[in-house]
């Protein structure tokens, strides 16, 4: 039964990939932008400028080019079919290599601010949720919506000249090492699981260091959206009847709102899966505070430098993650709530 | 016959004494609604031009009571820079005040344009179920799977970076989130009595449709726009800030952080720090209003 919803999940995703591949091929073909002329400057000559055009394959009608992006053709150039995203145009590497080795950093970066956010959020949520109107309650609720719409940009670059600047605690927004350090020999790509696996504990320590503010940054960011959900369905599970229940046959407060939390945290993991895949492209901007390095700095190069093959892939990337961790929610949220069969 | 709807209406906003919080965002949101008005008039210098006066600081609060008695008996030898100056010598004060012209006019427009089409895509989708519309919600789906920073960025820089650009990329994020609102809603309304006593008085379905329905199917797409209009500031914000929004010189909270970012870690703040300010109490004003109107709702 699980085997057989899983791959219904991935089967509709895969089809919602191909509409969105599709859709972003020509939506960027469609806008008014010259590619060629970027690469090859105002200036070139006509000759120039249709070599250019022929070596992008841009003088191909759409749809051949279509064709050949999905890996119809594969004796033109690898598609997608093939496992290829292509080449950019910027670079001249493969797309998929240059993603794979971006997208480690976004990865890290987020995953480790959202079990800050979340090692926070959840104790924060429950206190505020069992004295509900309370002096507490209204603290947490103001403090989550200030946290929730605030441009997390302006936070980093406050973060930077406080704990750098002004108290030296934290290093230079300089990337993920220091500028002098030779990065470990890259194994999963991940620095701090890279360091590691090298046996490097000094450069690992510096790699969490560099890490210390932008986690910090982001968590904030997140903190909010995740502190009112958590005291809404905290809430809601402690009004139920089974909590009614465990209470009136006098189990102890303890284990009752473990109870609780535990049907608290189910409904929960849908809005996770939505602010994760938010995130993979939303941390772009703290990327850009701290020179990380991610896959949102890599997109943003891409699109400012019209390189459509990359563009295409970083879309594509974030995207299939983010069907998978939907998916990975909705299998959590199966696992603790008993009610939901498939 | 209208008057069926609107007994309905009413108690989705029930009269209830403002809280002192939601008092706060109005305020915030009143004022920088004026200052989109006046702003770009009122600052001591014009926001576009340059003074020679380069990565001034601020005054310290001790100087400011002088300065500003100077200022208005006019013994300066020019107008004060309250926030100091940047590095191309732009009077940050004058462009903190005047940028709400640009952020909110852009937030304010392509939540409009989204909410319009959006509320009547969702309309259609919820009320007239059928092929093409269920074609409509599965383009939307995919629509709302696109990384939303990344397709604006990608949308602003290819159509090229200007204002009407930005506003048609940010409605074009935010279309989805209404259809699927407005569907919701509808479609819990469409069973409702007062549909069946539209349809039993001999109304048309798109009468219905329009007369009816879409007034009692509102309120939600309404709520949220509070919500996207704060978002859209941040966005359009964070699009500046990696060199893809607003062009220079155009007074824009974005662009003057991302302007500062470069001399913040020498110890110069005050170029990012009073544009950031602005920004933030500006979105806290929209979600605090927003949050506001939810409760409201949900009570009612």
């Amino acid at each position: 039964m699980l085997l057989k919803y899983v791959l219904r999940r991935m089967s509709i995703g895969l089809v919602q990939l191909l509409g969105l591949s599709i859709t972003v091929f020509f939506l960027i073909r469609l806008l008014p932008a010259d590619p060629v002329s970027r690469l090859v400057g105002m200036n070139a000559s006509k000759e120039a400028y249709a070599q250019a055009q022929a070596q992008l394959g841009l003088d191909r009608p759409v749809l051949t080019q279509l064709l050949i992006y999905l890996g119809f053709q594969p004796d033109v150039a690898p598609g997608l079919l093939q496992g290829s995203l292509g080449v950019s145009w910027v670079t001249g590497s493969q797309v998929t290599a240059e993603i794979a080795a971006y997208l480690p950093v976004t990865l890290e970066l987020v995953t480790l601010s959202f079990l800050f956010a979340f090692a926070v959020a959840v104790p924060v949520g429950m206190l505020s949720a069992l004295r509900p109107g309370g002096r507490a309650d209204k603290g947490v609720f103001l403090y989550s919506l200030f946290a929730g719409s605030q441009p997390e940009f302006w936070w980093g670059l406050l973060f930077v000249y406080v704990f750098f600047f002004k108290l030296g605690w934290a290093p230079a927004p300089l990337g993920r090492l220091s500028p002098m350090t030779t990065p470990p020999p890259a194994t999963t790509g991940f620095i701090l699981i890279d360091t590691l696996l090298a046996g490097q504990p000094a450069k690992f320590v510096e790699a969490a260091h560099h890490l210390l503010l932008p986690v910090l940054n982001l968590a904030f960011v997140l903190s909010g959206p995740i502190i009112k959900m958590v005291r809404q369905n905290m809430l809601r599970a402690l009004q139920s009847d089974f909590v009614l229940y465990a209470n009136s046959i006098g189990l102890p407060r303890k284990v009752v709102a473990r109870y609780a939390l535990r049907a608290a945290m189910a409904p929960s993991m849908t809005l996770i899966g939505i602010l994760y895949g938010f995130m993979l492209s939303g941390a772009v901007l703290v990327e850009t505070v701290f020179s990380l390095g991610g896959i949102g700095q890599y997109a943003v190069r891409s699109v400012l430098a019209f390189d459509y093959p990359a563009i295409q892939g970083v879309v594509l990337v974030i995207t299939a993650i983010s069907l998978v961790v939907y998916l990975l929610l909705d299998l959590i949220h199966a696992a603790i709530d008993p009610r939901i069969a498939y | 016959m209208s008057a069926l709807p609107d007994i309905e209406a009413l108690p989705a906003l029930p009269p209830k004494p403002a809280d002192w919080l939601f008092r706060i965002g109005l305020a915030i949101v009143i004022t920088v609604t004026i200052l989109a008005v006046i702003g770009p008039y009122i600052g001591p210098y014009d926001p576009t031009l340059t003074t020679v006066r380069v990565a001034q600081p601020p005054p310290s609060l001790l100087e400011l009571p002088g300065l500003l008695k100077g200022w208005v008996a006019g013994t300066l030898e020019y107008p004060p820079h309250l926030m100091g100056t940047d590095v191309s010598g732009y009077d940050i004060f004058s462009r903190v005040i005047a940028a709400p012209r640009t952020d909110l006019m852009i937030a304010l427009t392509a939540n409009f344009l989204s909410l319009v089409v959006g509320v009547f895509l969702g309309l259609i989708a919820g009320y007239f179920r059928n092929f093409a519309t269920e074609l409509l919600m599965r383009v939307s789906d995919v629509m709302q799977s696109f990384p939303v920073f990344i397709s604006a960025m990608v949308l602003v820089t290819l159509a090229g970076r200007s204002t009407s650009n930005i506003i048609i990329a940010l409605a074009f994020v935010y279309i989805p989130i209404y259809i699927r609102l407005t569907r919701a809603e509808v479609l819990s309304q469409k069973s409702r009595g007062f549909v069946e006593a539209a349809r039993a008085m001999g109304n048309s379905e798109i009468a219905i449709a329009l007369r009816h329905v879409l007034p009692n199917s509102l309120t939600p797409a309404l709520i949220q726009s509070s919500v996207t209009i704060g978002f859209a500031i941040l966005l359009t914000a964070g699009l500046s800030f990696v060199g893809a929004g607003v062009r220079p010189p155009t007074p824009e909270w974005g662009l003057m952080i991302s302007t500062g970012a470069n001399t913040i870690i020498l110890g110069e703040w005050w170029p990012s720090v009073f544009p950031g300010i602005a920004i933030s109490l500006t979105v806290f004003g929209f979600a605090v209003l927003g949050n506001a109107l939810e409760r409201r709702y949900e009570d009612g």
